[in-house]
């Protein structure tokens, strides 16, 4: 085990600093809700079958969809009560079946098998069982894999493992929070479960490298660890995604486009670890999970903790402010999900709901004012890093055409020249040109779209771009293929 | 009160047909004051707060200094070709918009103050509307409008003032006033002279002292002289990154180290370094007109590129041709190469079957 002393990071990318709204250092349990709405597709994988039907009465933790042919994880129900309907559902513009339990209270929680205190005891096979009926190996973007259909590459064909607990985006959540006290001896436990697990992986943990005090704690705890290495990053976005995170840890060139476990590696979050430790250690399948309530239009911003299949405005409705008109966005402003519907539920992958105001209002010169609130990639703001950034949905300007300013190339973590591209996609002129300027790198971290003064929405034009290739005929695959030696592809475009 | 006389505009404009056609009028004036009320309705929820207002009001504020020395210099009627170039300049502007039926486009607003600052405080209020219909007209519209320009309109102006009524742009220059409040409180100087530092070095090998230069004491064109508020206002725009440091920095540093060598095989030819810095246009086309994004090299070599090669010609016009300026003529030629230089650029780094 080594600490590296300076922090890696990449060429581009943008730092938030400091919106306001962070989240802040308590959980908060949020207890049983009365009923749930589970859809049978959440994370990594296909949709299950339900093997429940209408009226059966359920536990807490009990398997309500498998589907053990194809790539996925099965899916609990988080309360114990009665299956009151199944139902098909619009979902992030997907069809989904939904199970809904109504509950009974009594919140009995069935365990997973093979329950045994010192999990050192279990044999591999166990582990495997246990973690994949727990629904752990969903979490992460190319789930876990273990002897079932899990993920699109085997147990053996992993070689790299990163776990990484970066905050880079504009709101994060807080590592101390979630290795506050016992946390993070559990946490050192599941990675050494992973470990067991995935023999032929050398695991990587990657921090921020502004969080000195976990690093120490983690450092000293971990320092008779061979297989593991802790690298330091900077807290620049989009460093957490696998596209920035493979090329900067491993030096391994990204197969983008496609999923990292094409070229054997996992990635996993930190609280995925602490998942693993409760599914394998305490037999709890995956019901729960902690999220953040971030952003200036919660009245406070708690962790909280939250059994999957809650409705969003059960969860946000005692924290929202209701003297302003809120967008919620799931999980991040640049990336995430807007969640206009409030009746569905959140499932396994949210880690955050943020609420930002819908600012239409229009100020008198605006583009004079000082700004000490805003954020921006220029410094054209007299602003400092310290001080407090608001954000809100206006887009604070009008769409002009492009004036070559160069900021989109100068963030784009990728390297490519968006506003190349997406000229040359506005003009109708797309053919192979386009792939070699690289369009299908594209990451869609969307920060070009962000720092453009034109208010260009370029990440738009560059799928567009993508899209029409792909009617053309040109596949990302001419670009990807012929380097990479990927594993698992059939299983994976299964998926897509 | 002005959201008052706003919304009067608007159901004017309802009211009647004819004057429909100028409603992108309107909405830019709306928008100048107000901003916006759009919100994003797709990914990323978030903006930048920078907006093409805001980046073409810090540019100005860079100038400022420069034009308020100019003020002092030269007298208010510094002001008045400033105003004369806005007025024509800004109705070419609407008359383009309205008949594109486009939103009208902040960037003149910088066009039209960098404009007057580099013709001879001499010069006639009728040039300067000619120069600037023309620099907008043929420098930006014929192209269809900003970001598509290959040529600055506030350049393409200029020589093509300089070329038809060379008389008028050379001869003539004004000492500027010092003493006092100077310009602040006179209509313009009187007392004429005719030869600017380069002109001097040209002819009889006189070498104006630093002081002078820098502060703006000898004669030049109305905003180029006073150099240190050039020099703060670039390194201002450097700081915001409205201007990106790659084209000044190797400008200057290619025009020093050939003027170096130069000086030191020739020197009966070329001026010492130092001096060729800070004489003429260099510091101003450097900091504000060689930066412009739209008409440069947008890619970070092709930057590099341009910077040196902008250095490059201006110490060989000069140096060896009739004109004593040649800041002027080497952006021109630099955004005429502008394009080949970018298809450069990016064909080599993009090169089919390239391992990336
Ligand atoms: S950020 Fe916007 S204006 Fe600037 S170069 Fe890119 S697309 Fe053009
Ligand atoms: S082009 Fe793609 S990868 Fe680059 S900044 Fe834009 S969205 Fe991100």
């Amino acid at each position: 085990m080594s600490i590296l002393k300076h922090y890696r990071t990449f060429k581009g990318g943008y730092k938030f600093f400091n919106f306001t709204g962070q989240p802040q250092d308590i959980i908060i349990d949020l207890g049983v809700p009365k009923v749930i709405f589970i859809p049978l597709r959440q994370g990594f994988g296909v949709e299950v079958k339900p093997v429940v039907k209408v009226g059966d009465q359920v536990k807490t933790g009990q398997i309500i969809g498998r589907d053990d042919e194809n790539v996925s994880s099965p899916v609990h129900s988080s309360i114990s009560g009665k299956v009151k309907e199944i139902v098909k559902k619009n979902y992030f513009g997907r069809e989904v079946t939904f199970i809904v339990v109504e509950g009974d209270g009594k919140d009995e929680l069935e365990k997973l098998p093979f329950s045994e205190k010192n999990w050192e005891k279990l044999t591999e096979e166990e582990l495997e069982t246990k973690l994949y009926l727990s629904g752990v190996t969903s979490l992460g973007p190319s789930g876990i894999p273990t002897r079932y259909r899990s993920s699109v590459i085997g147990l053996k064909e992993v070689e790299n493992l990163i776990i990484h607990g970066l905050g880079s985006e504009p709101y994060n959540i807080c590592l101390k929070t979630l290795l506050k006290g016992k946390n993070i001896f559990y946490f050192i436990e599941g990675l050494k479960i992973l470990k067991k697990l995935l023999p032929n992986a050398k695991i990587y943990l990657c921090l921020n490298s502004e969080e000195k005090r976990i690093i120490e704690e983690i450092g000293k705890l971990t320092s008779d660890i061979q297989w593991l290495e802790i690298s330091l990053l900077e807290s620049k976005y989009p460093q957490g995604y696998d596209e920035m995170l493979i090329p900067i840890v491993l030096g391994k060139k990204f197969p983008y486009g496609y999923s990292a476990a094409n070229i054997g590696i996992i990635s996993l979050n930190i609280s995925a670890v602490l998942h693993v430790y409760e599914a394998i250690v305490d037999g709890k399948p995956l019901i729960d999970r902690i999220i953040t309530l971030s952003g200036p239009c919660f009245k406070e911003n708690p962790h909280i903790k939250v059994r999957i299949g809650t409705p969003i405005g059960e969860i946000v409705k005692d924290y929202l402010k209701s003297e302003v008109k809120v967008r919620l966005i799931m999980n991040s402003l640049m990336r995430g999900y807007e969640l206009k519907d409030y009746s569905l539920p959140m499932d396994r992958t949210y880690t955050h709901i943020i609420a930002i105001p819908e600012n239409t209002e229009r100020k008198l010169f605006s583009f004079l004012r000082l700004g000490l609130h805003s954020y921006s990639y220029s410094s054209c703001f007299l602003t400092f890093n310290k001080l407090e950034k608001y954000p809100d949905t206006n887009i604070h300007g009008e769409e002009r055409p492009c004036i070559s300013c160069g900021y989109c190339e100068e963030v784009c973590p990728v390297r490519i020249i968006p506003h190349l591209l997406s000229k040359i996609v506005v003009k109708h002129l797309v053919n192979e040109k386009l792939m070699h300027y690289g369009i299908f790198n594209c990451i869609e971290c969307n920060l070009c779209s962000f720092v453009c003064p034109s208010k260009i929405p370029i990440t738009k034009y560059i799928k567009e771009g993508q899209e029409k290739l792909i009617i053309q005929g040109c596949d990302r695959s001419r670009c990807i293929l012929p380097y990479f030696n990927l594993k698992g592809l059939e299983e994976y475009q299964g998926i897509k | 009160m002005i959201r008052k006389i706003l919304n009067l505009g608007y159901q004017l404009l309802e009211k009647n047909k004819k004057l429909k056609k100028l409603k992108p009028v309107l909405e830019a004036v709306d928008g100048f004051f107000f901003g916006t009320d759009k919100v994003t309705t797709f990914t990323p929820y978030i903006l930048d707060y920078l907006d093409i207002k805001r980046f073409m009001a810090t540019v100005i504020l860079a100038l400022l200094p420069s034009v308020l020395a100019s003020i002092y210099f030269y007298g208010i009627r510094v002001i008045l070709i400033i105003l004369v170039s806005y007025i024509f300049g800004g109705l070419c502007e609407i008359a383009f918009a309205v008949i594109r039926k486009k939103e009208i486009e902040e960037g003149f607003l910088v066009t039209g103050l960098i404009f007057p600052l580099i013709l001879p405080p001499t010069v006639p209020l009728w040039v300067v509307a000619v120069g600037i219909v023309f620099g907008v007209i043929f420098g930006k519209e014929v192209f269809g409008g900003t970001g598509r320009n290959i040529f600055n309109p506030a350049l393409a102006g200029r020589v093509f003032i300089t070329i038809s009524f060379p008389k008028i742009m050379t001869v003539d220059w004004y000492q500027p006033l010092v003493s006092g409040w100077a310009g602040f409180n006179r209509f313009k100087p009187d007392t004429v002279t005719s030869a600017t530092p380069l002109m001097l070095y040209k002819s009889d090998k006189i070498l104006t002292s630093f002081k002078d230069l820098l502060l703006g004491l000898s004669p030049g064109c109305i905003g180029e002289t006073f150099r240190l508020g050039i020099i703060i206002g670039g390194i201002f725009l450097v700081l915001t990154r409205v201007a990106n440091w790659r084209i000044p920095l190797t400008y200057l540093i290619s025009v020093f180290f050939l003027s170096y060598f130069g000086n030191l095989l020739f020197p009966e030819k070329f001026g010492p370094p130092i001096f060729q810095l800070l004489t003429g246009g260099l510091l101003f086309g450097a900091f504000f007109m060689a930066t412009d994004p739209v008409t440069s090299p947008f890619t970070n070599s092709g930057k590099l590129i341009a910077g040196v090669l902008l250095g490059f010609l201006t110490v060989i016009i000069r140096t060896f041709s009739g004109y004593v300026e040649g800041v002027m003529f080497s952006i021109l030629l630099m955004n005429a190469f502008t394009p080949l230089i970018d298809y450069l650029v990016v064909e080599r780094r993009y090169k089919p079957n390239n391992k990336r």
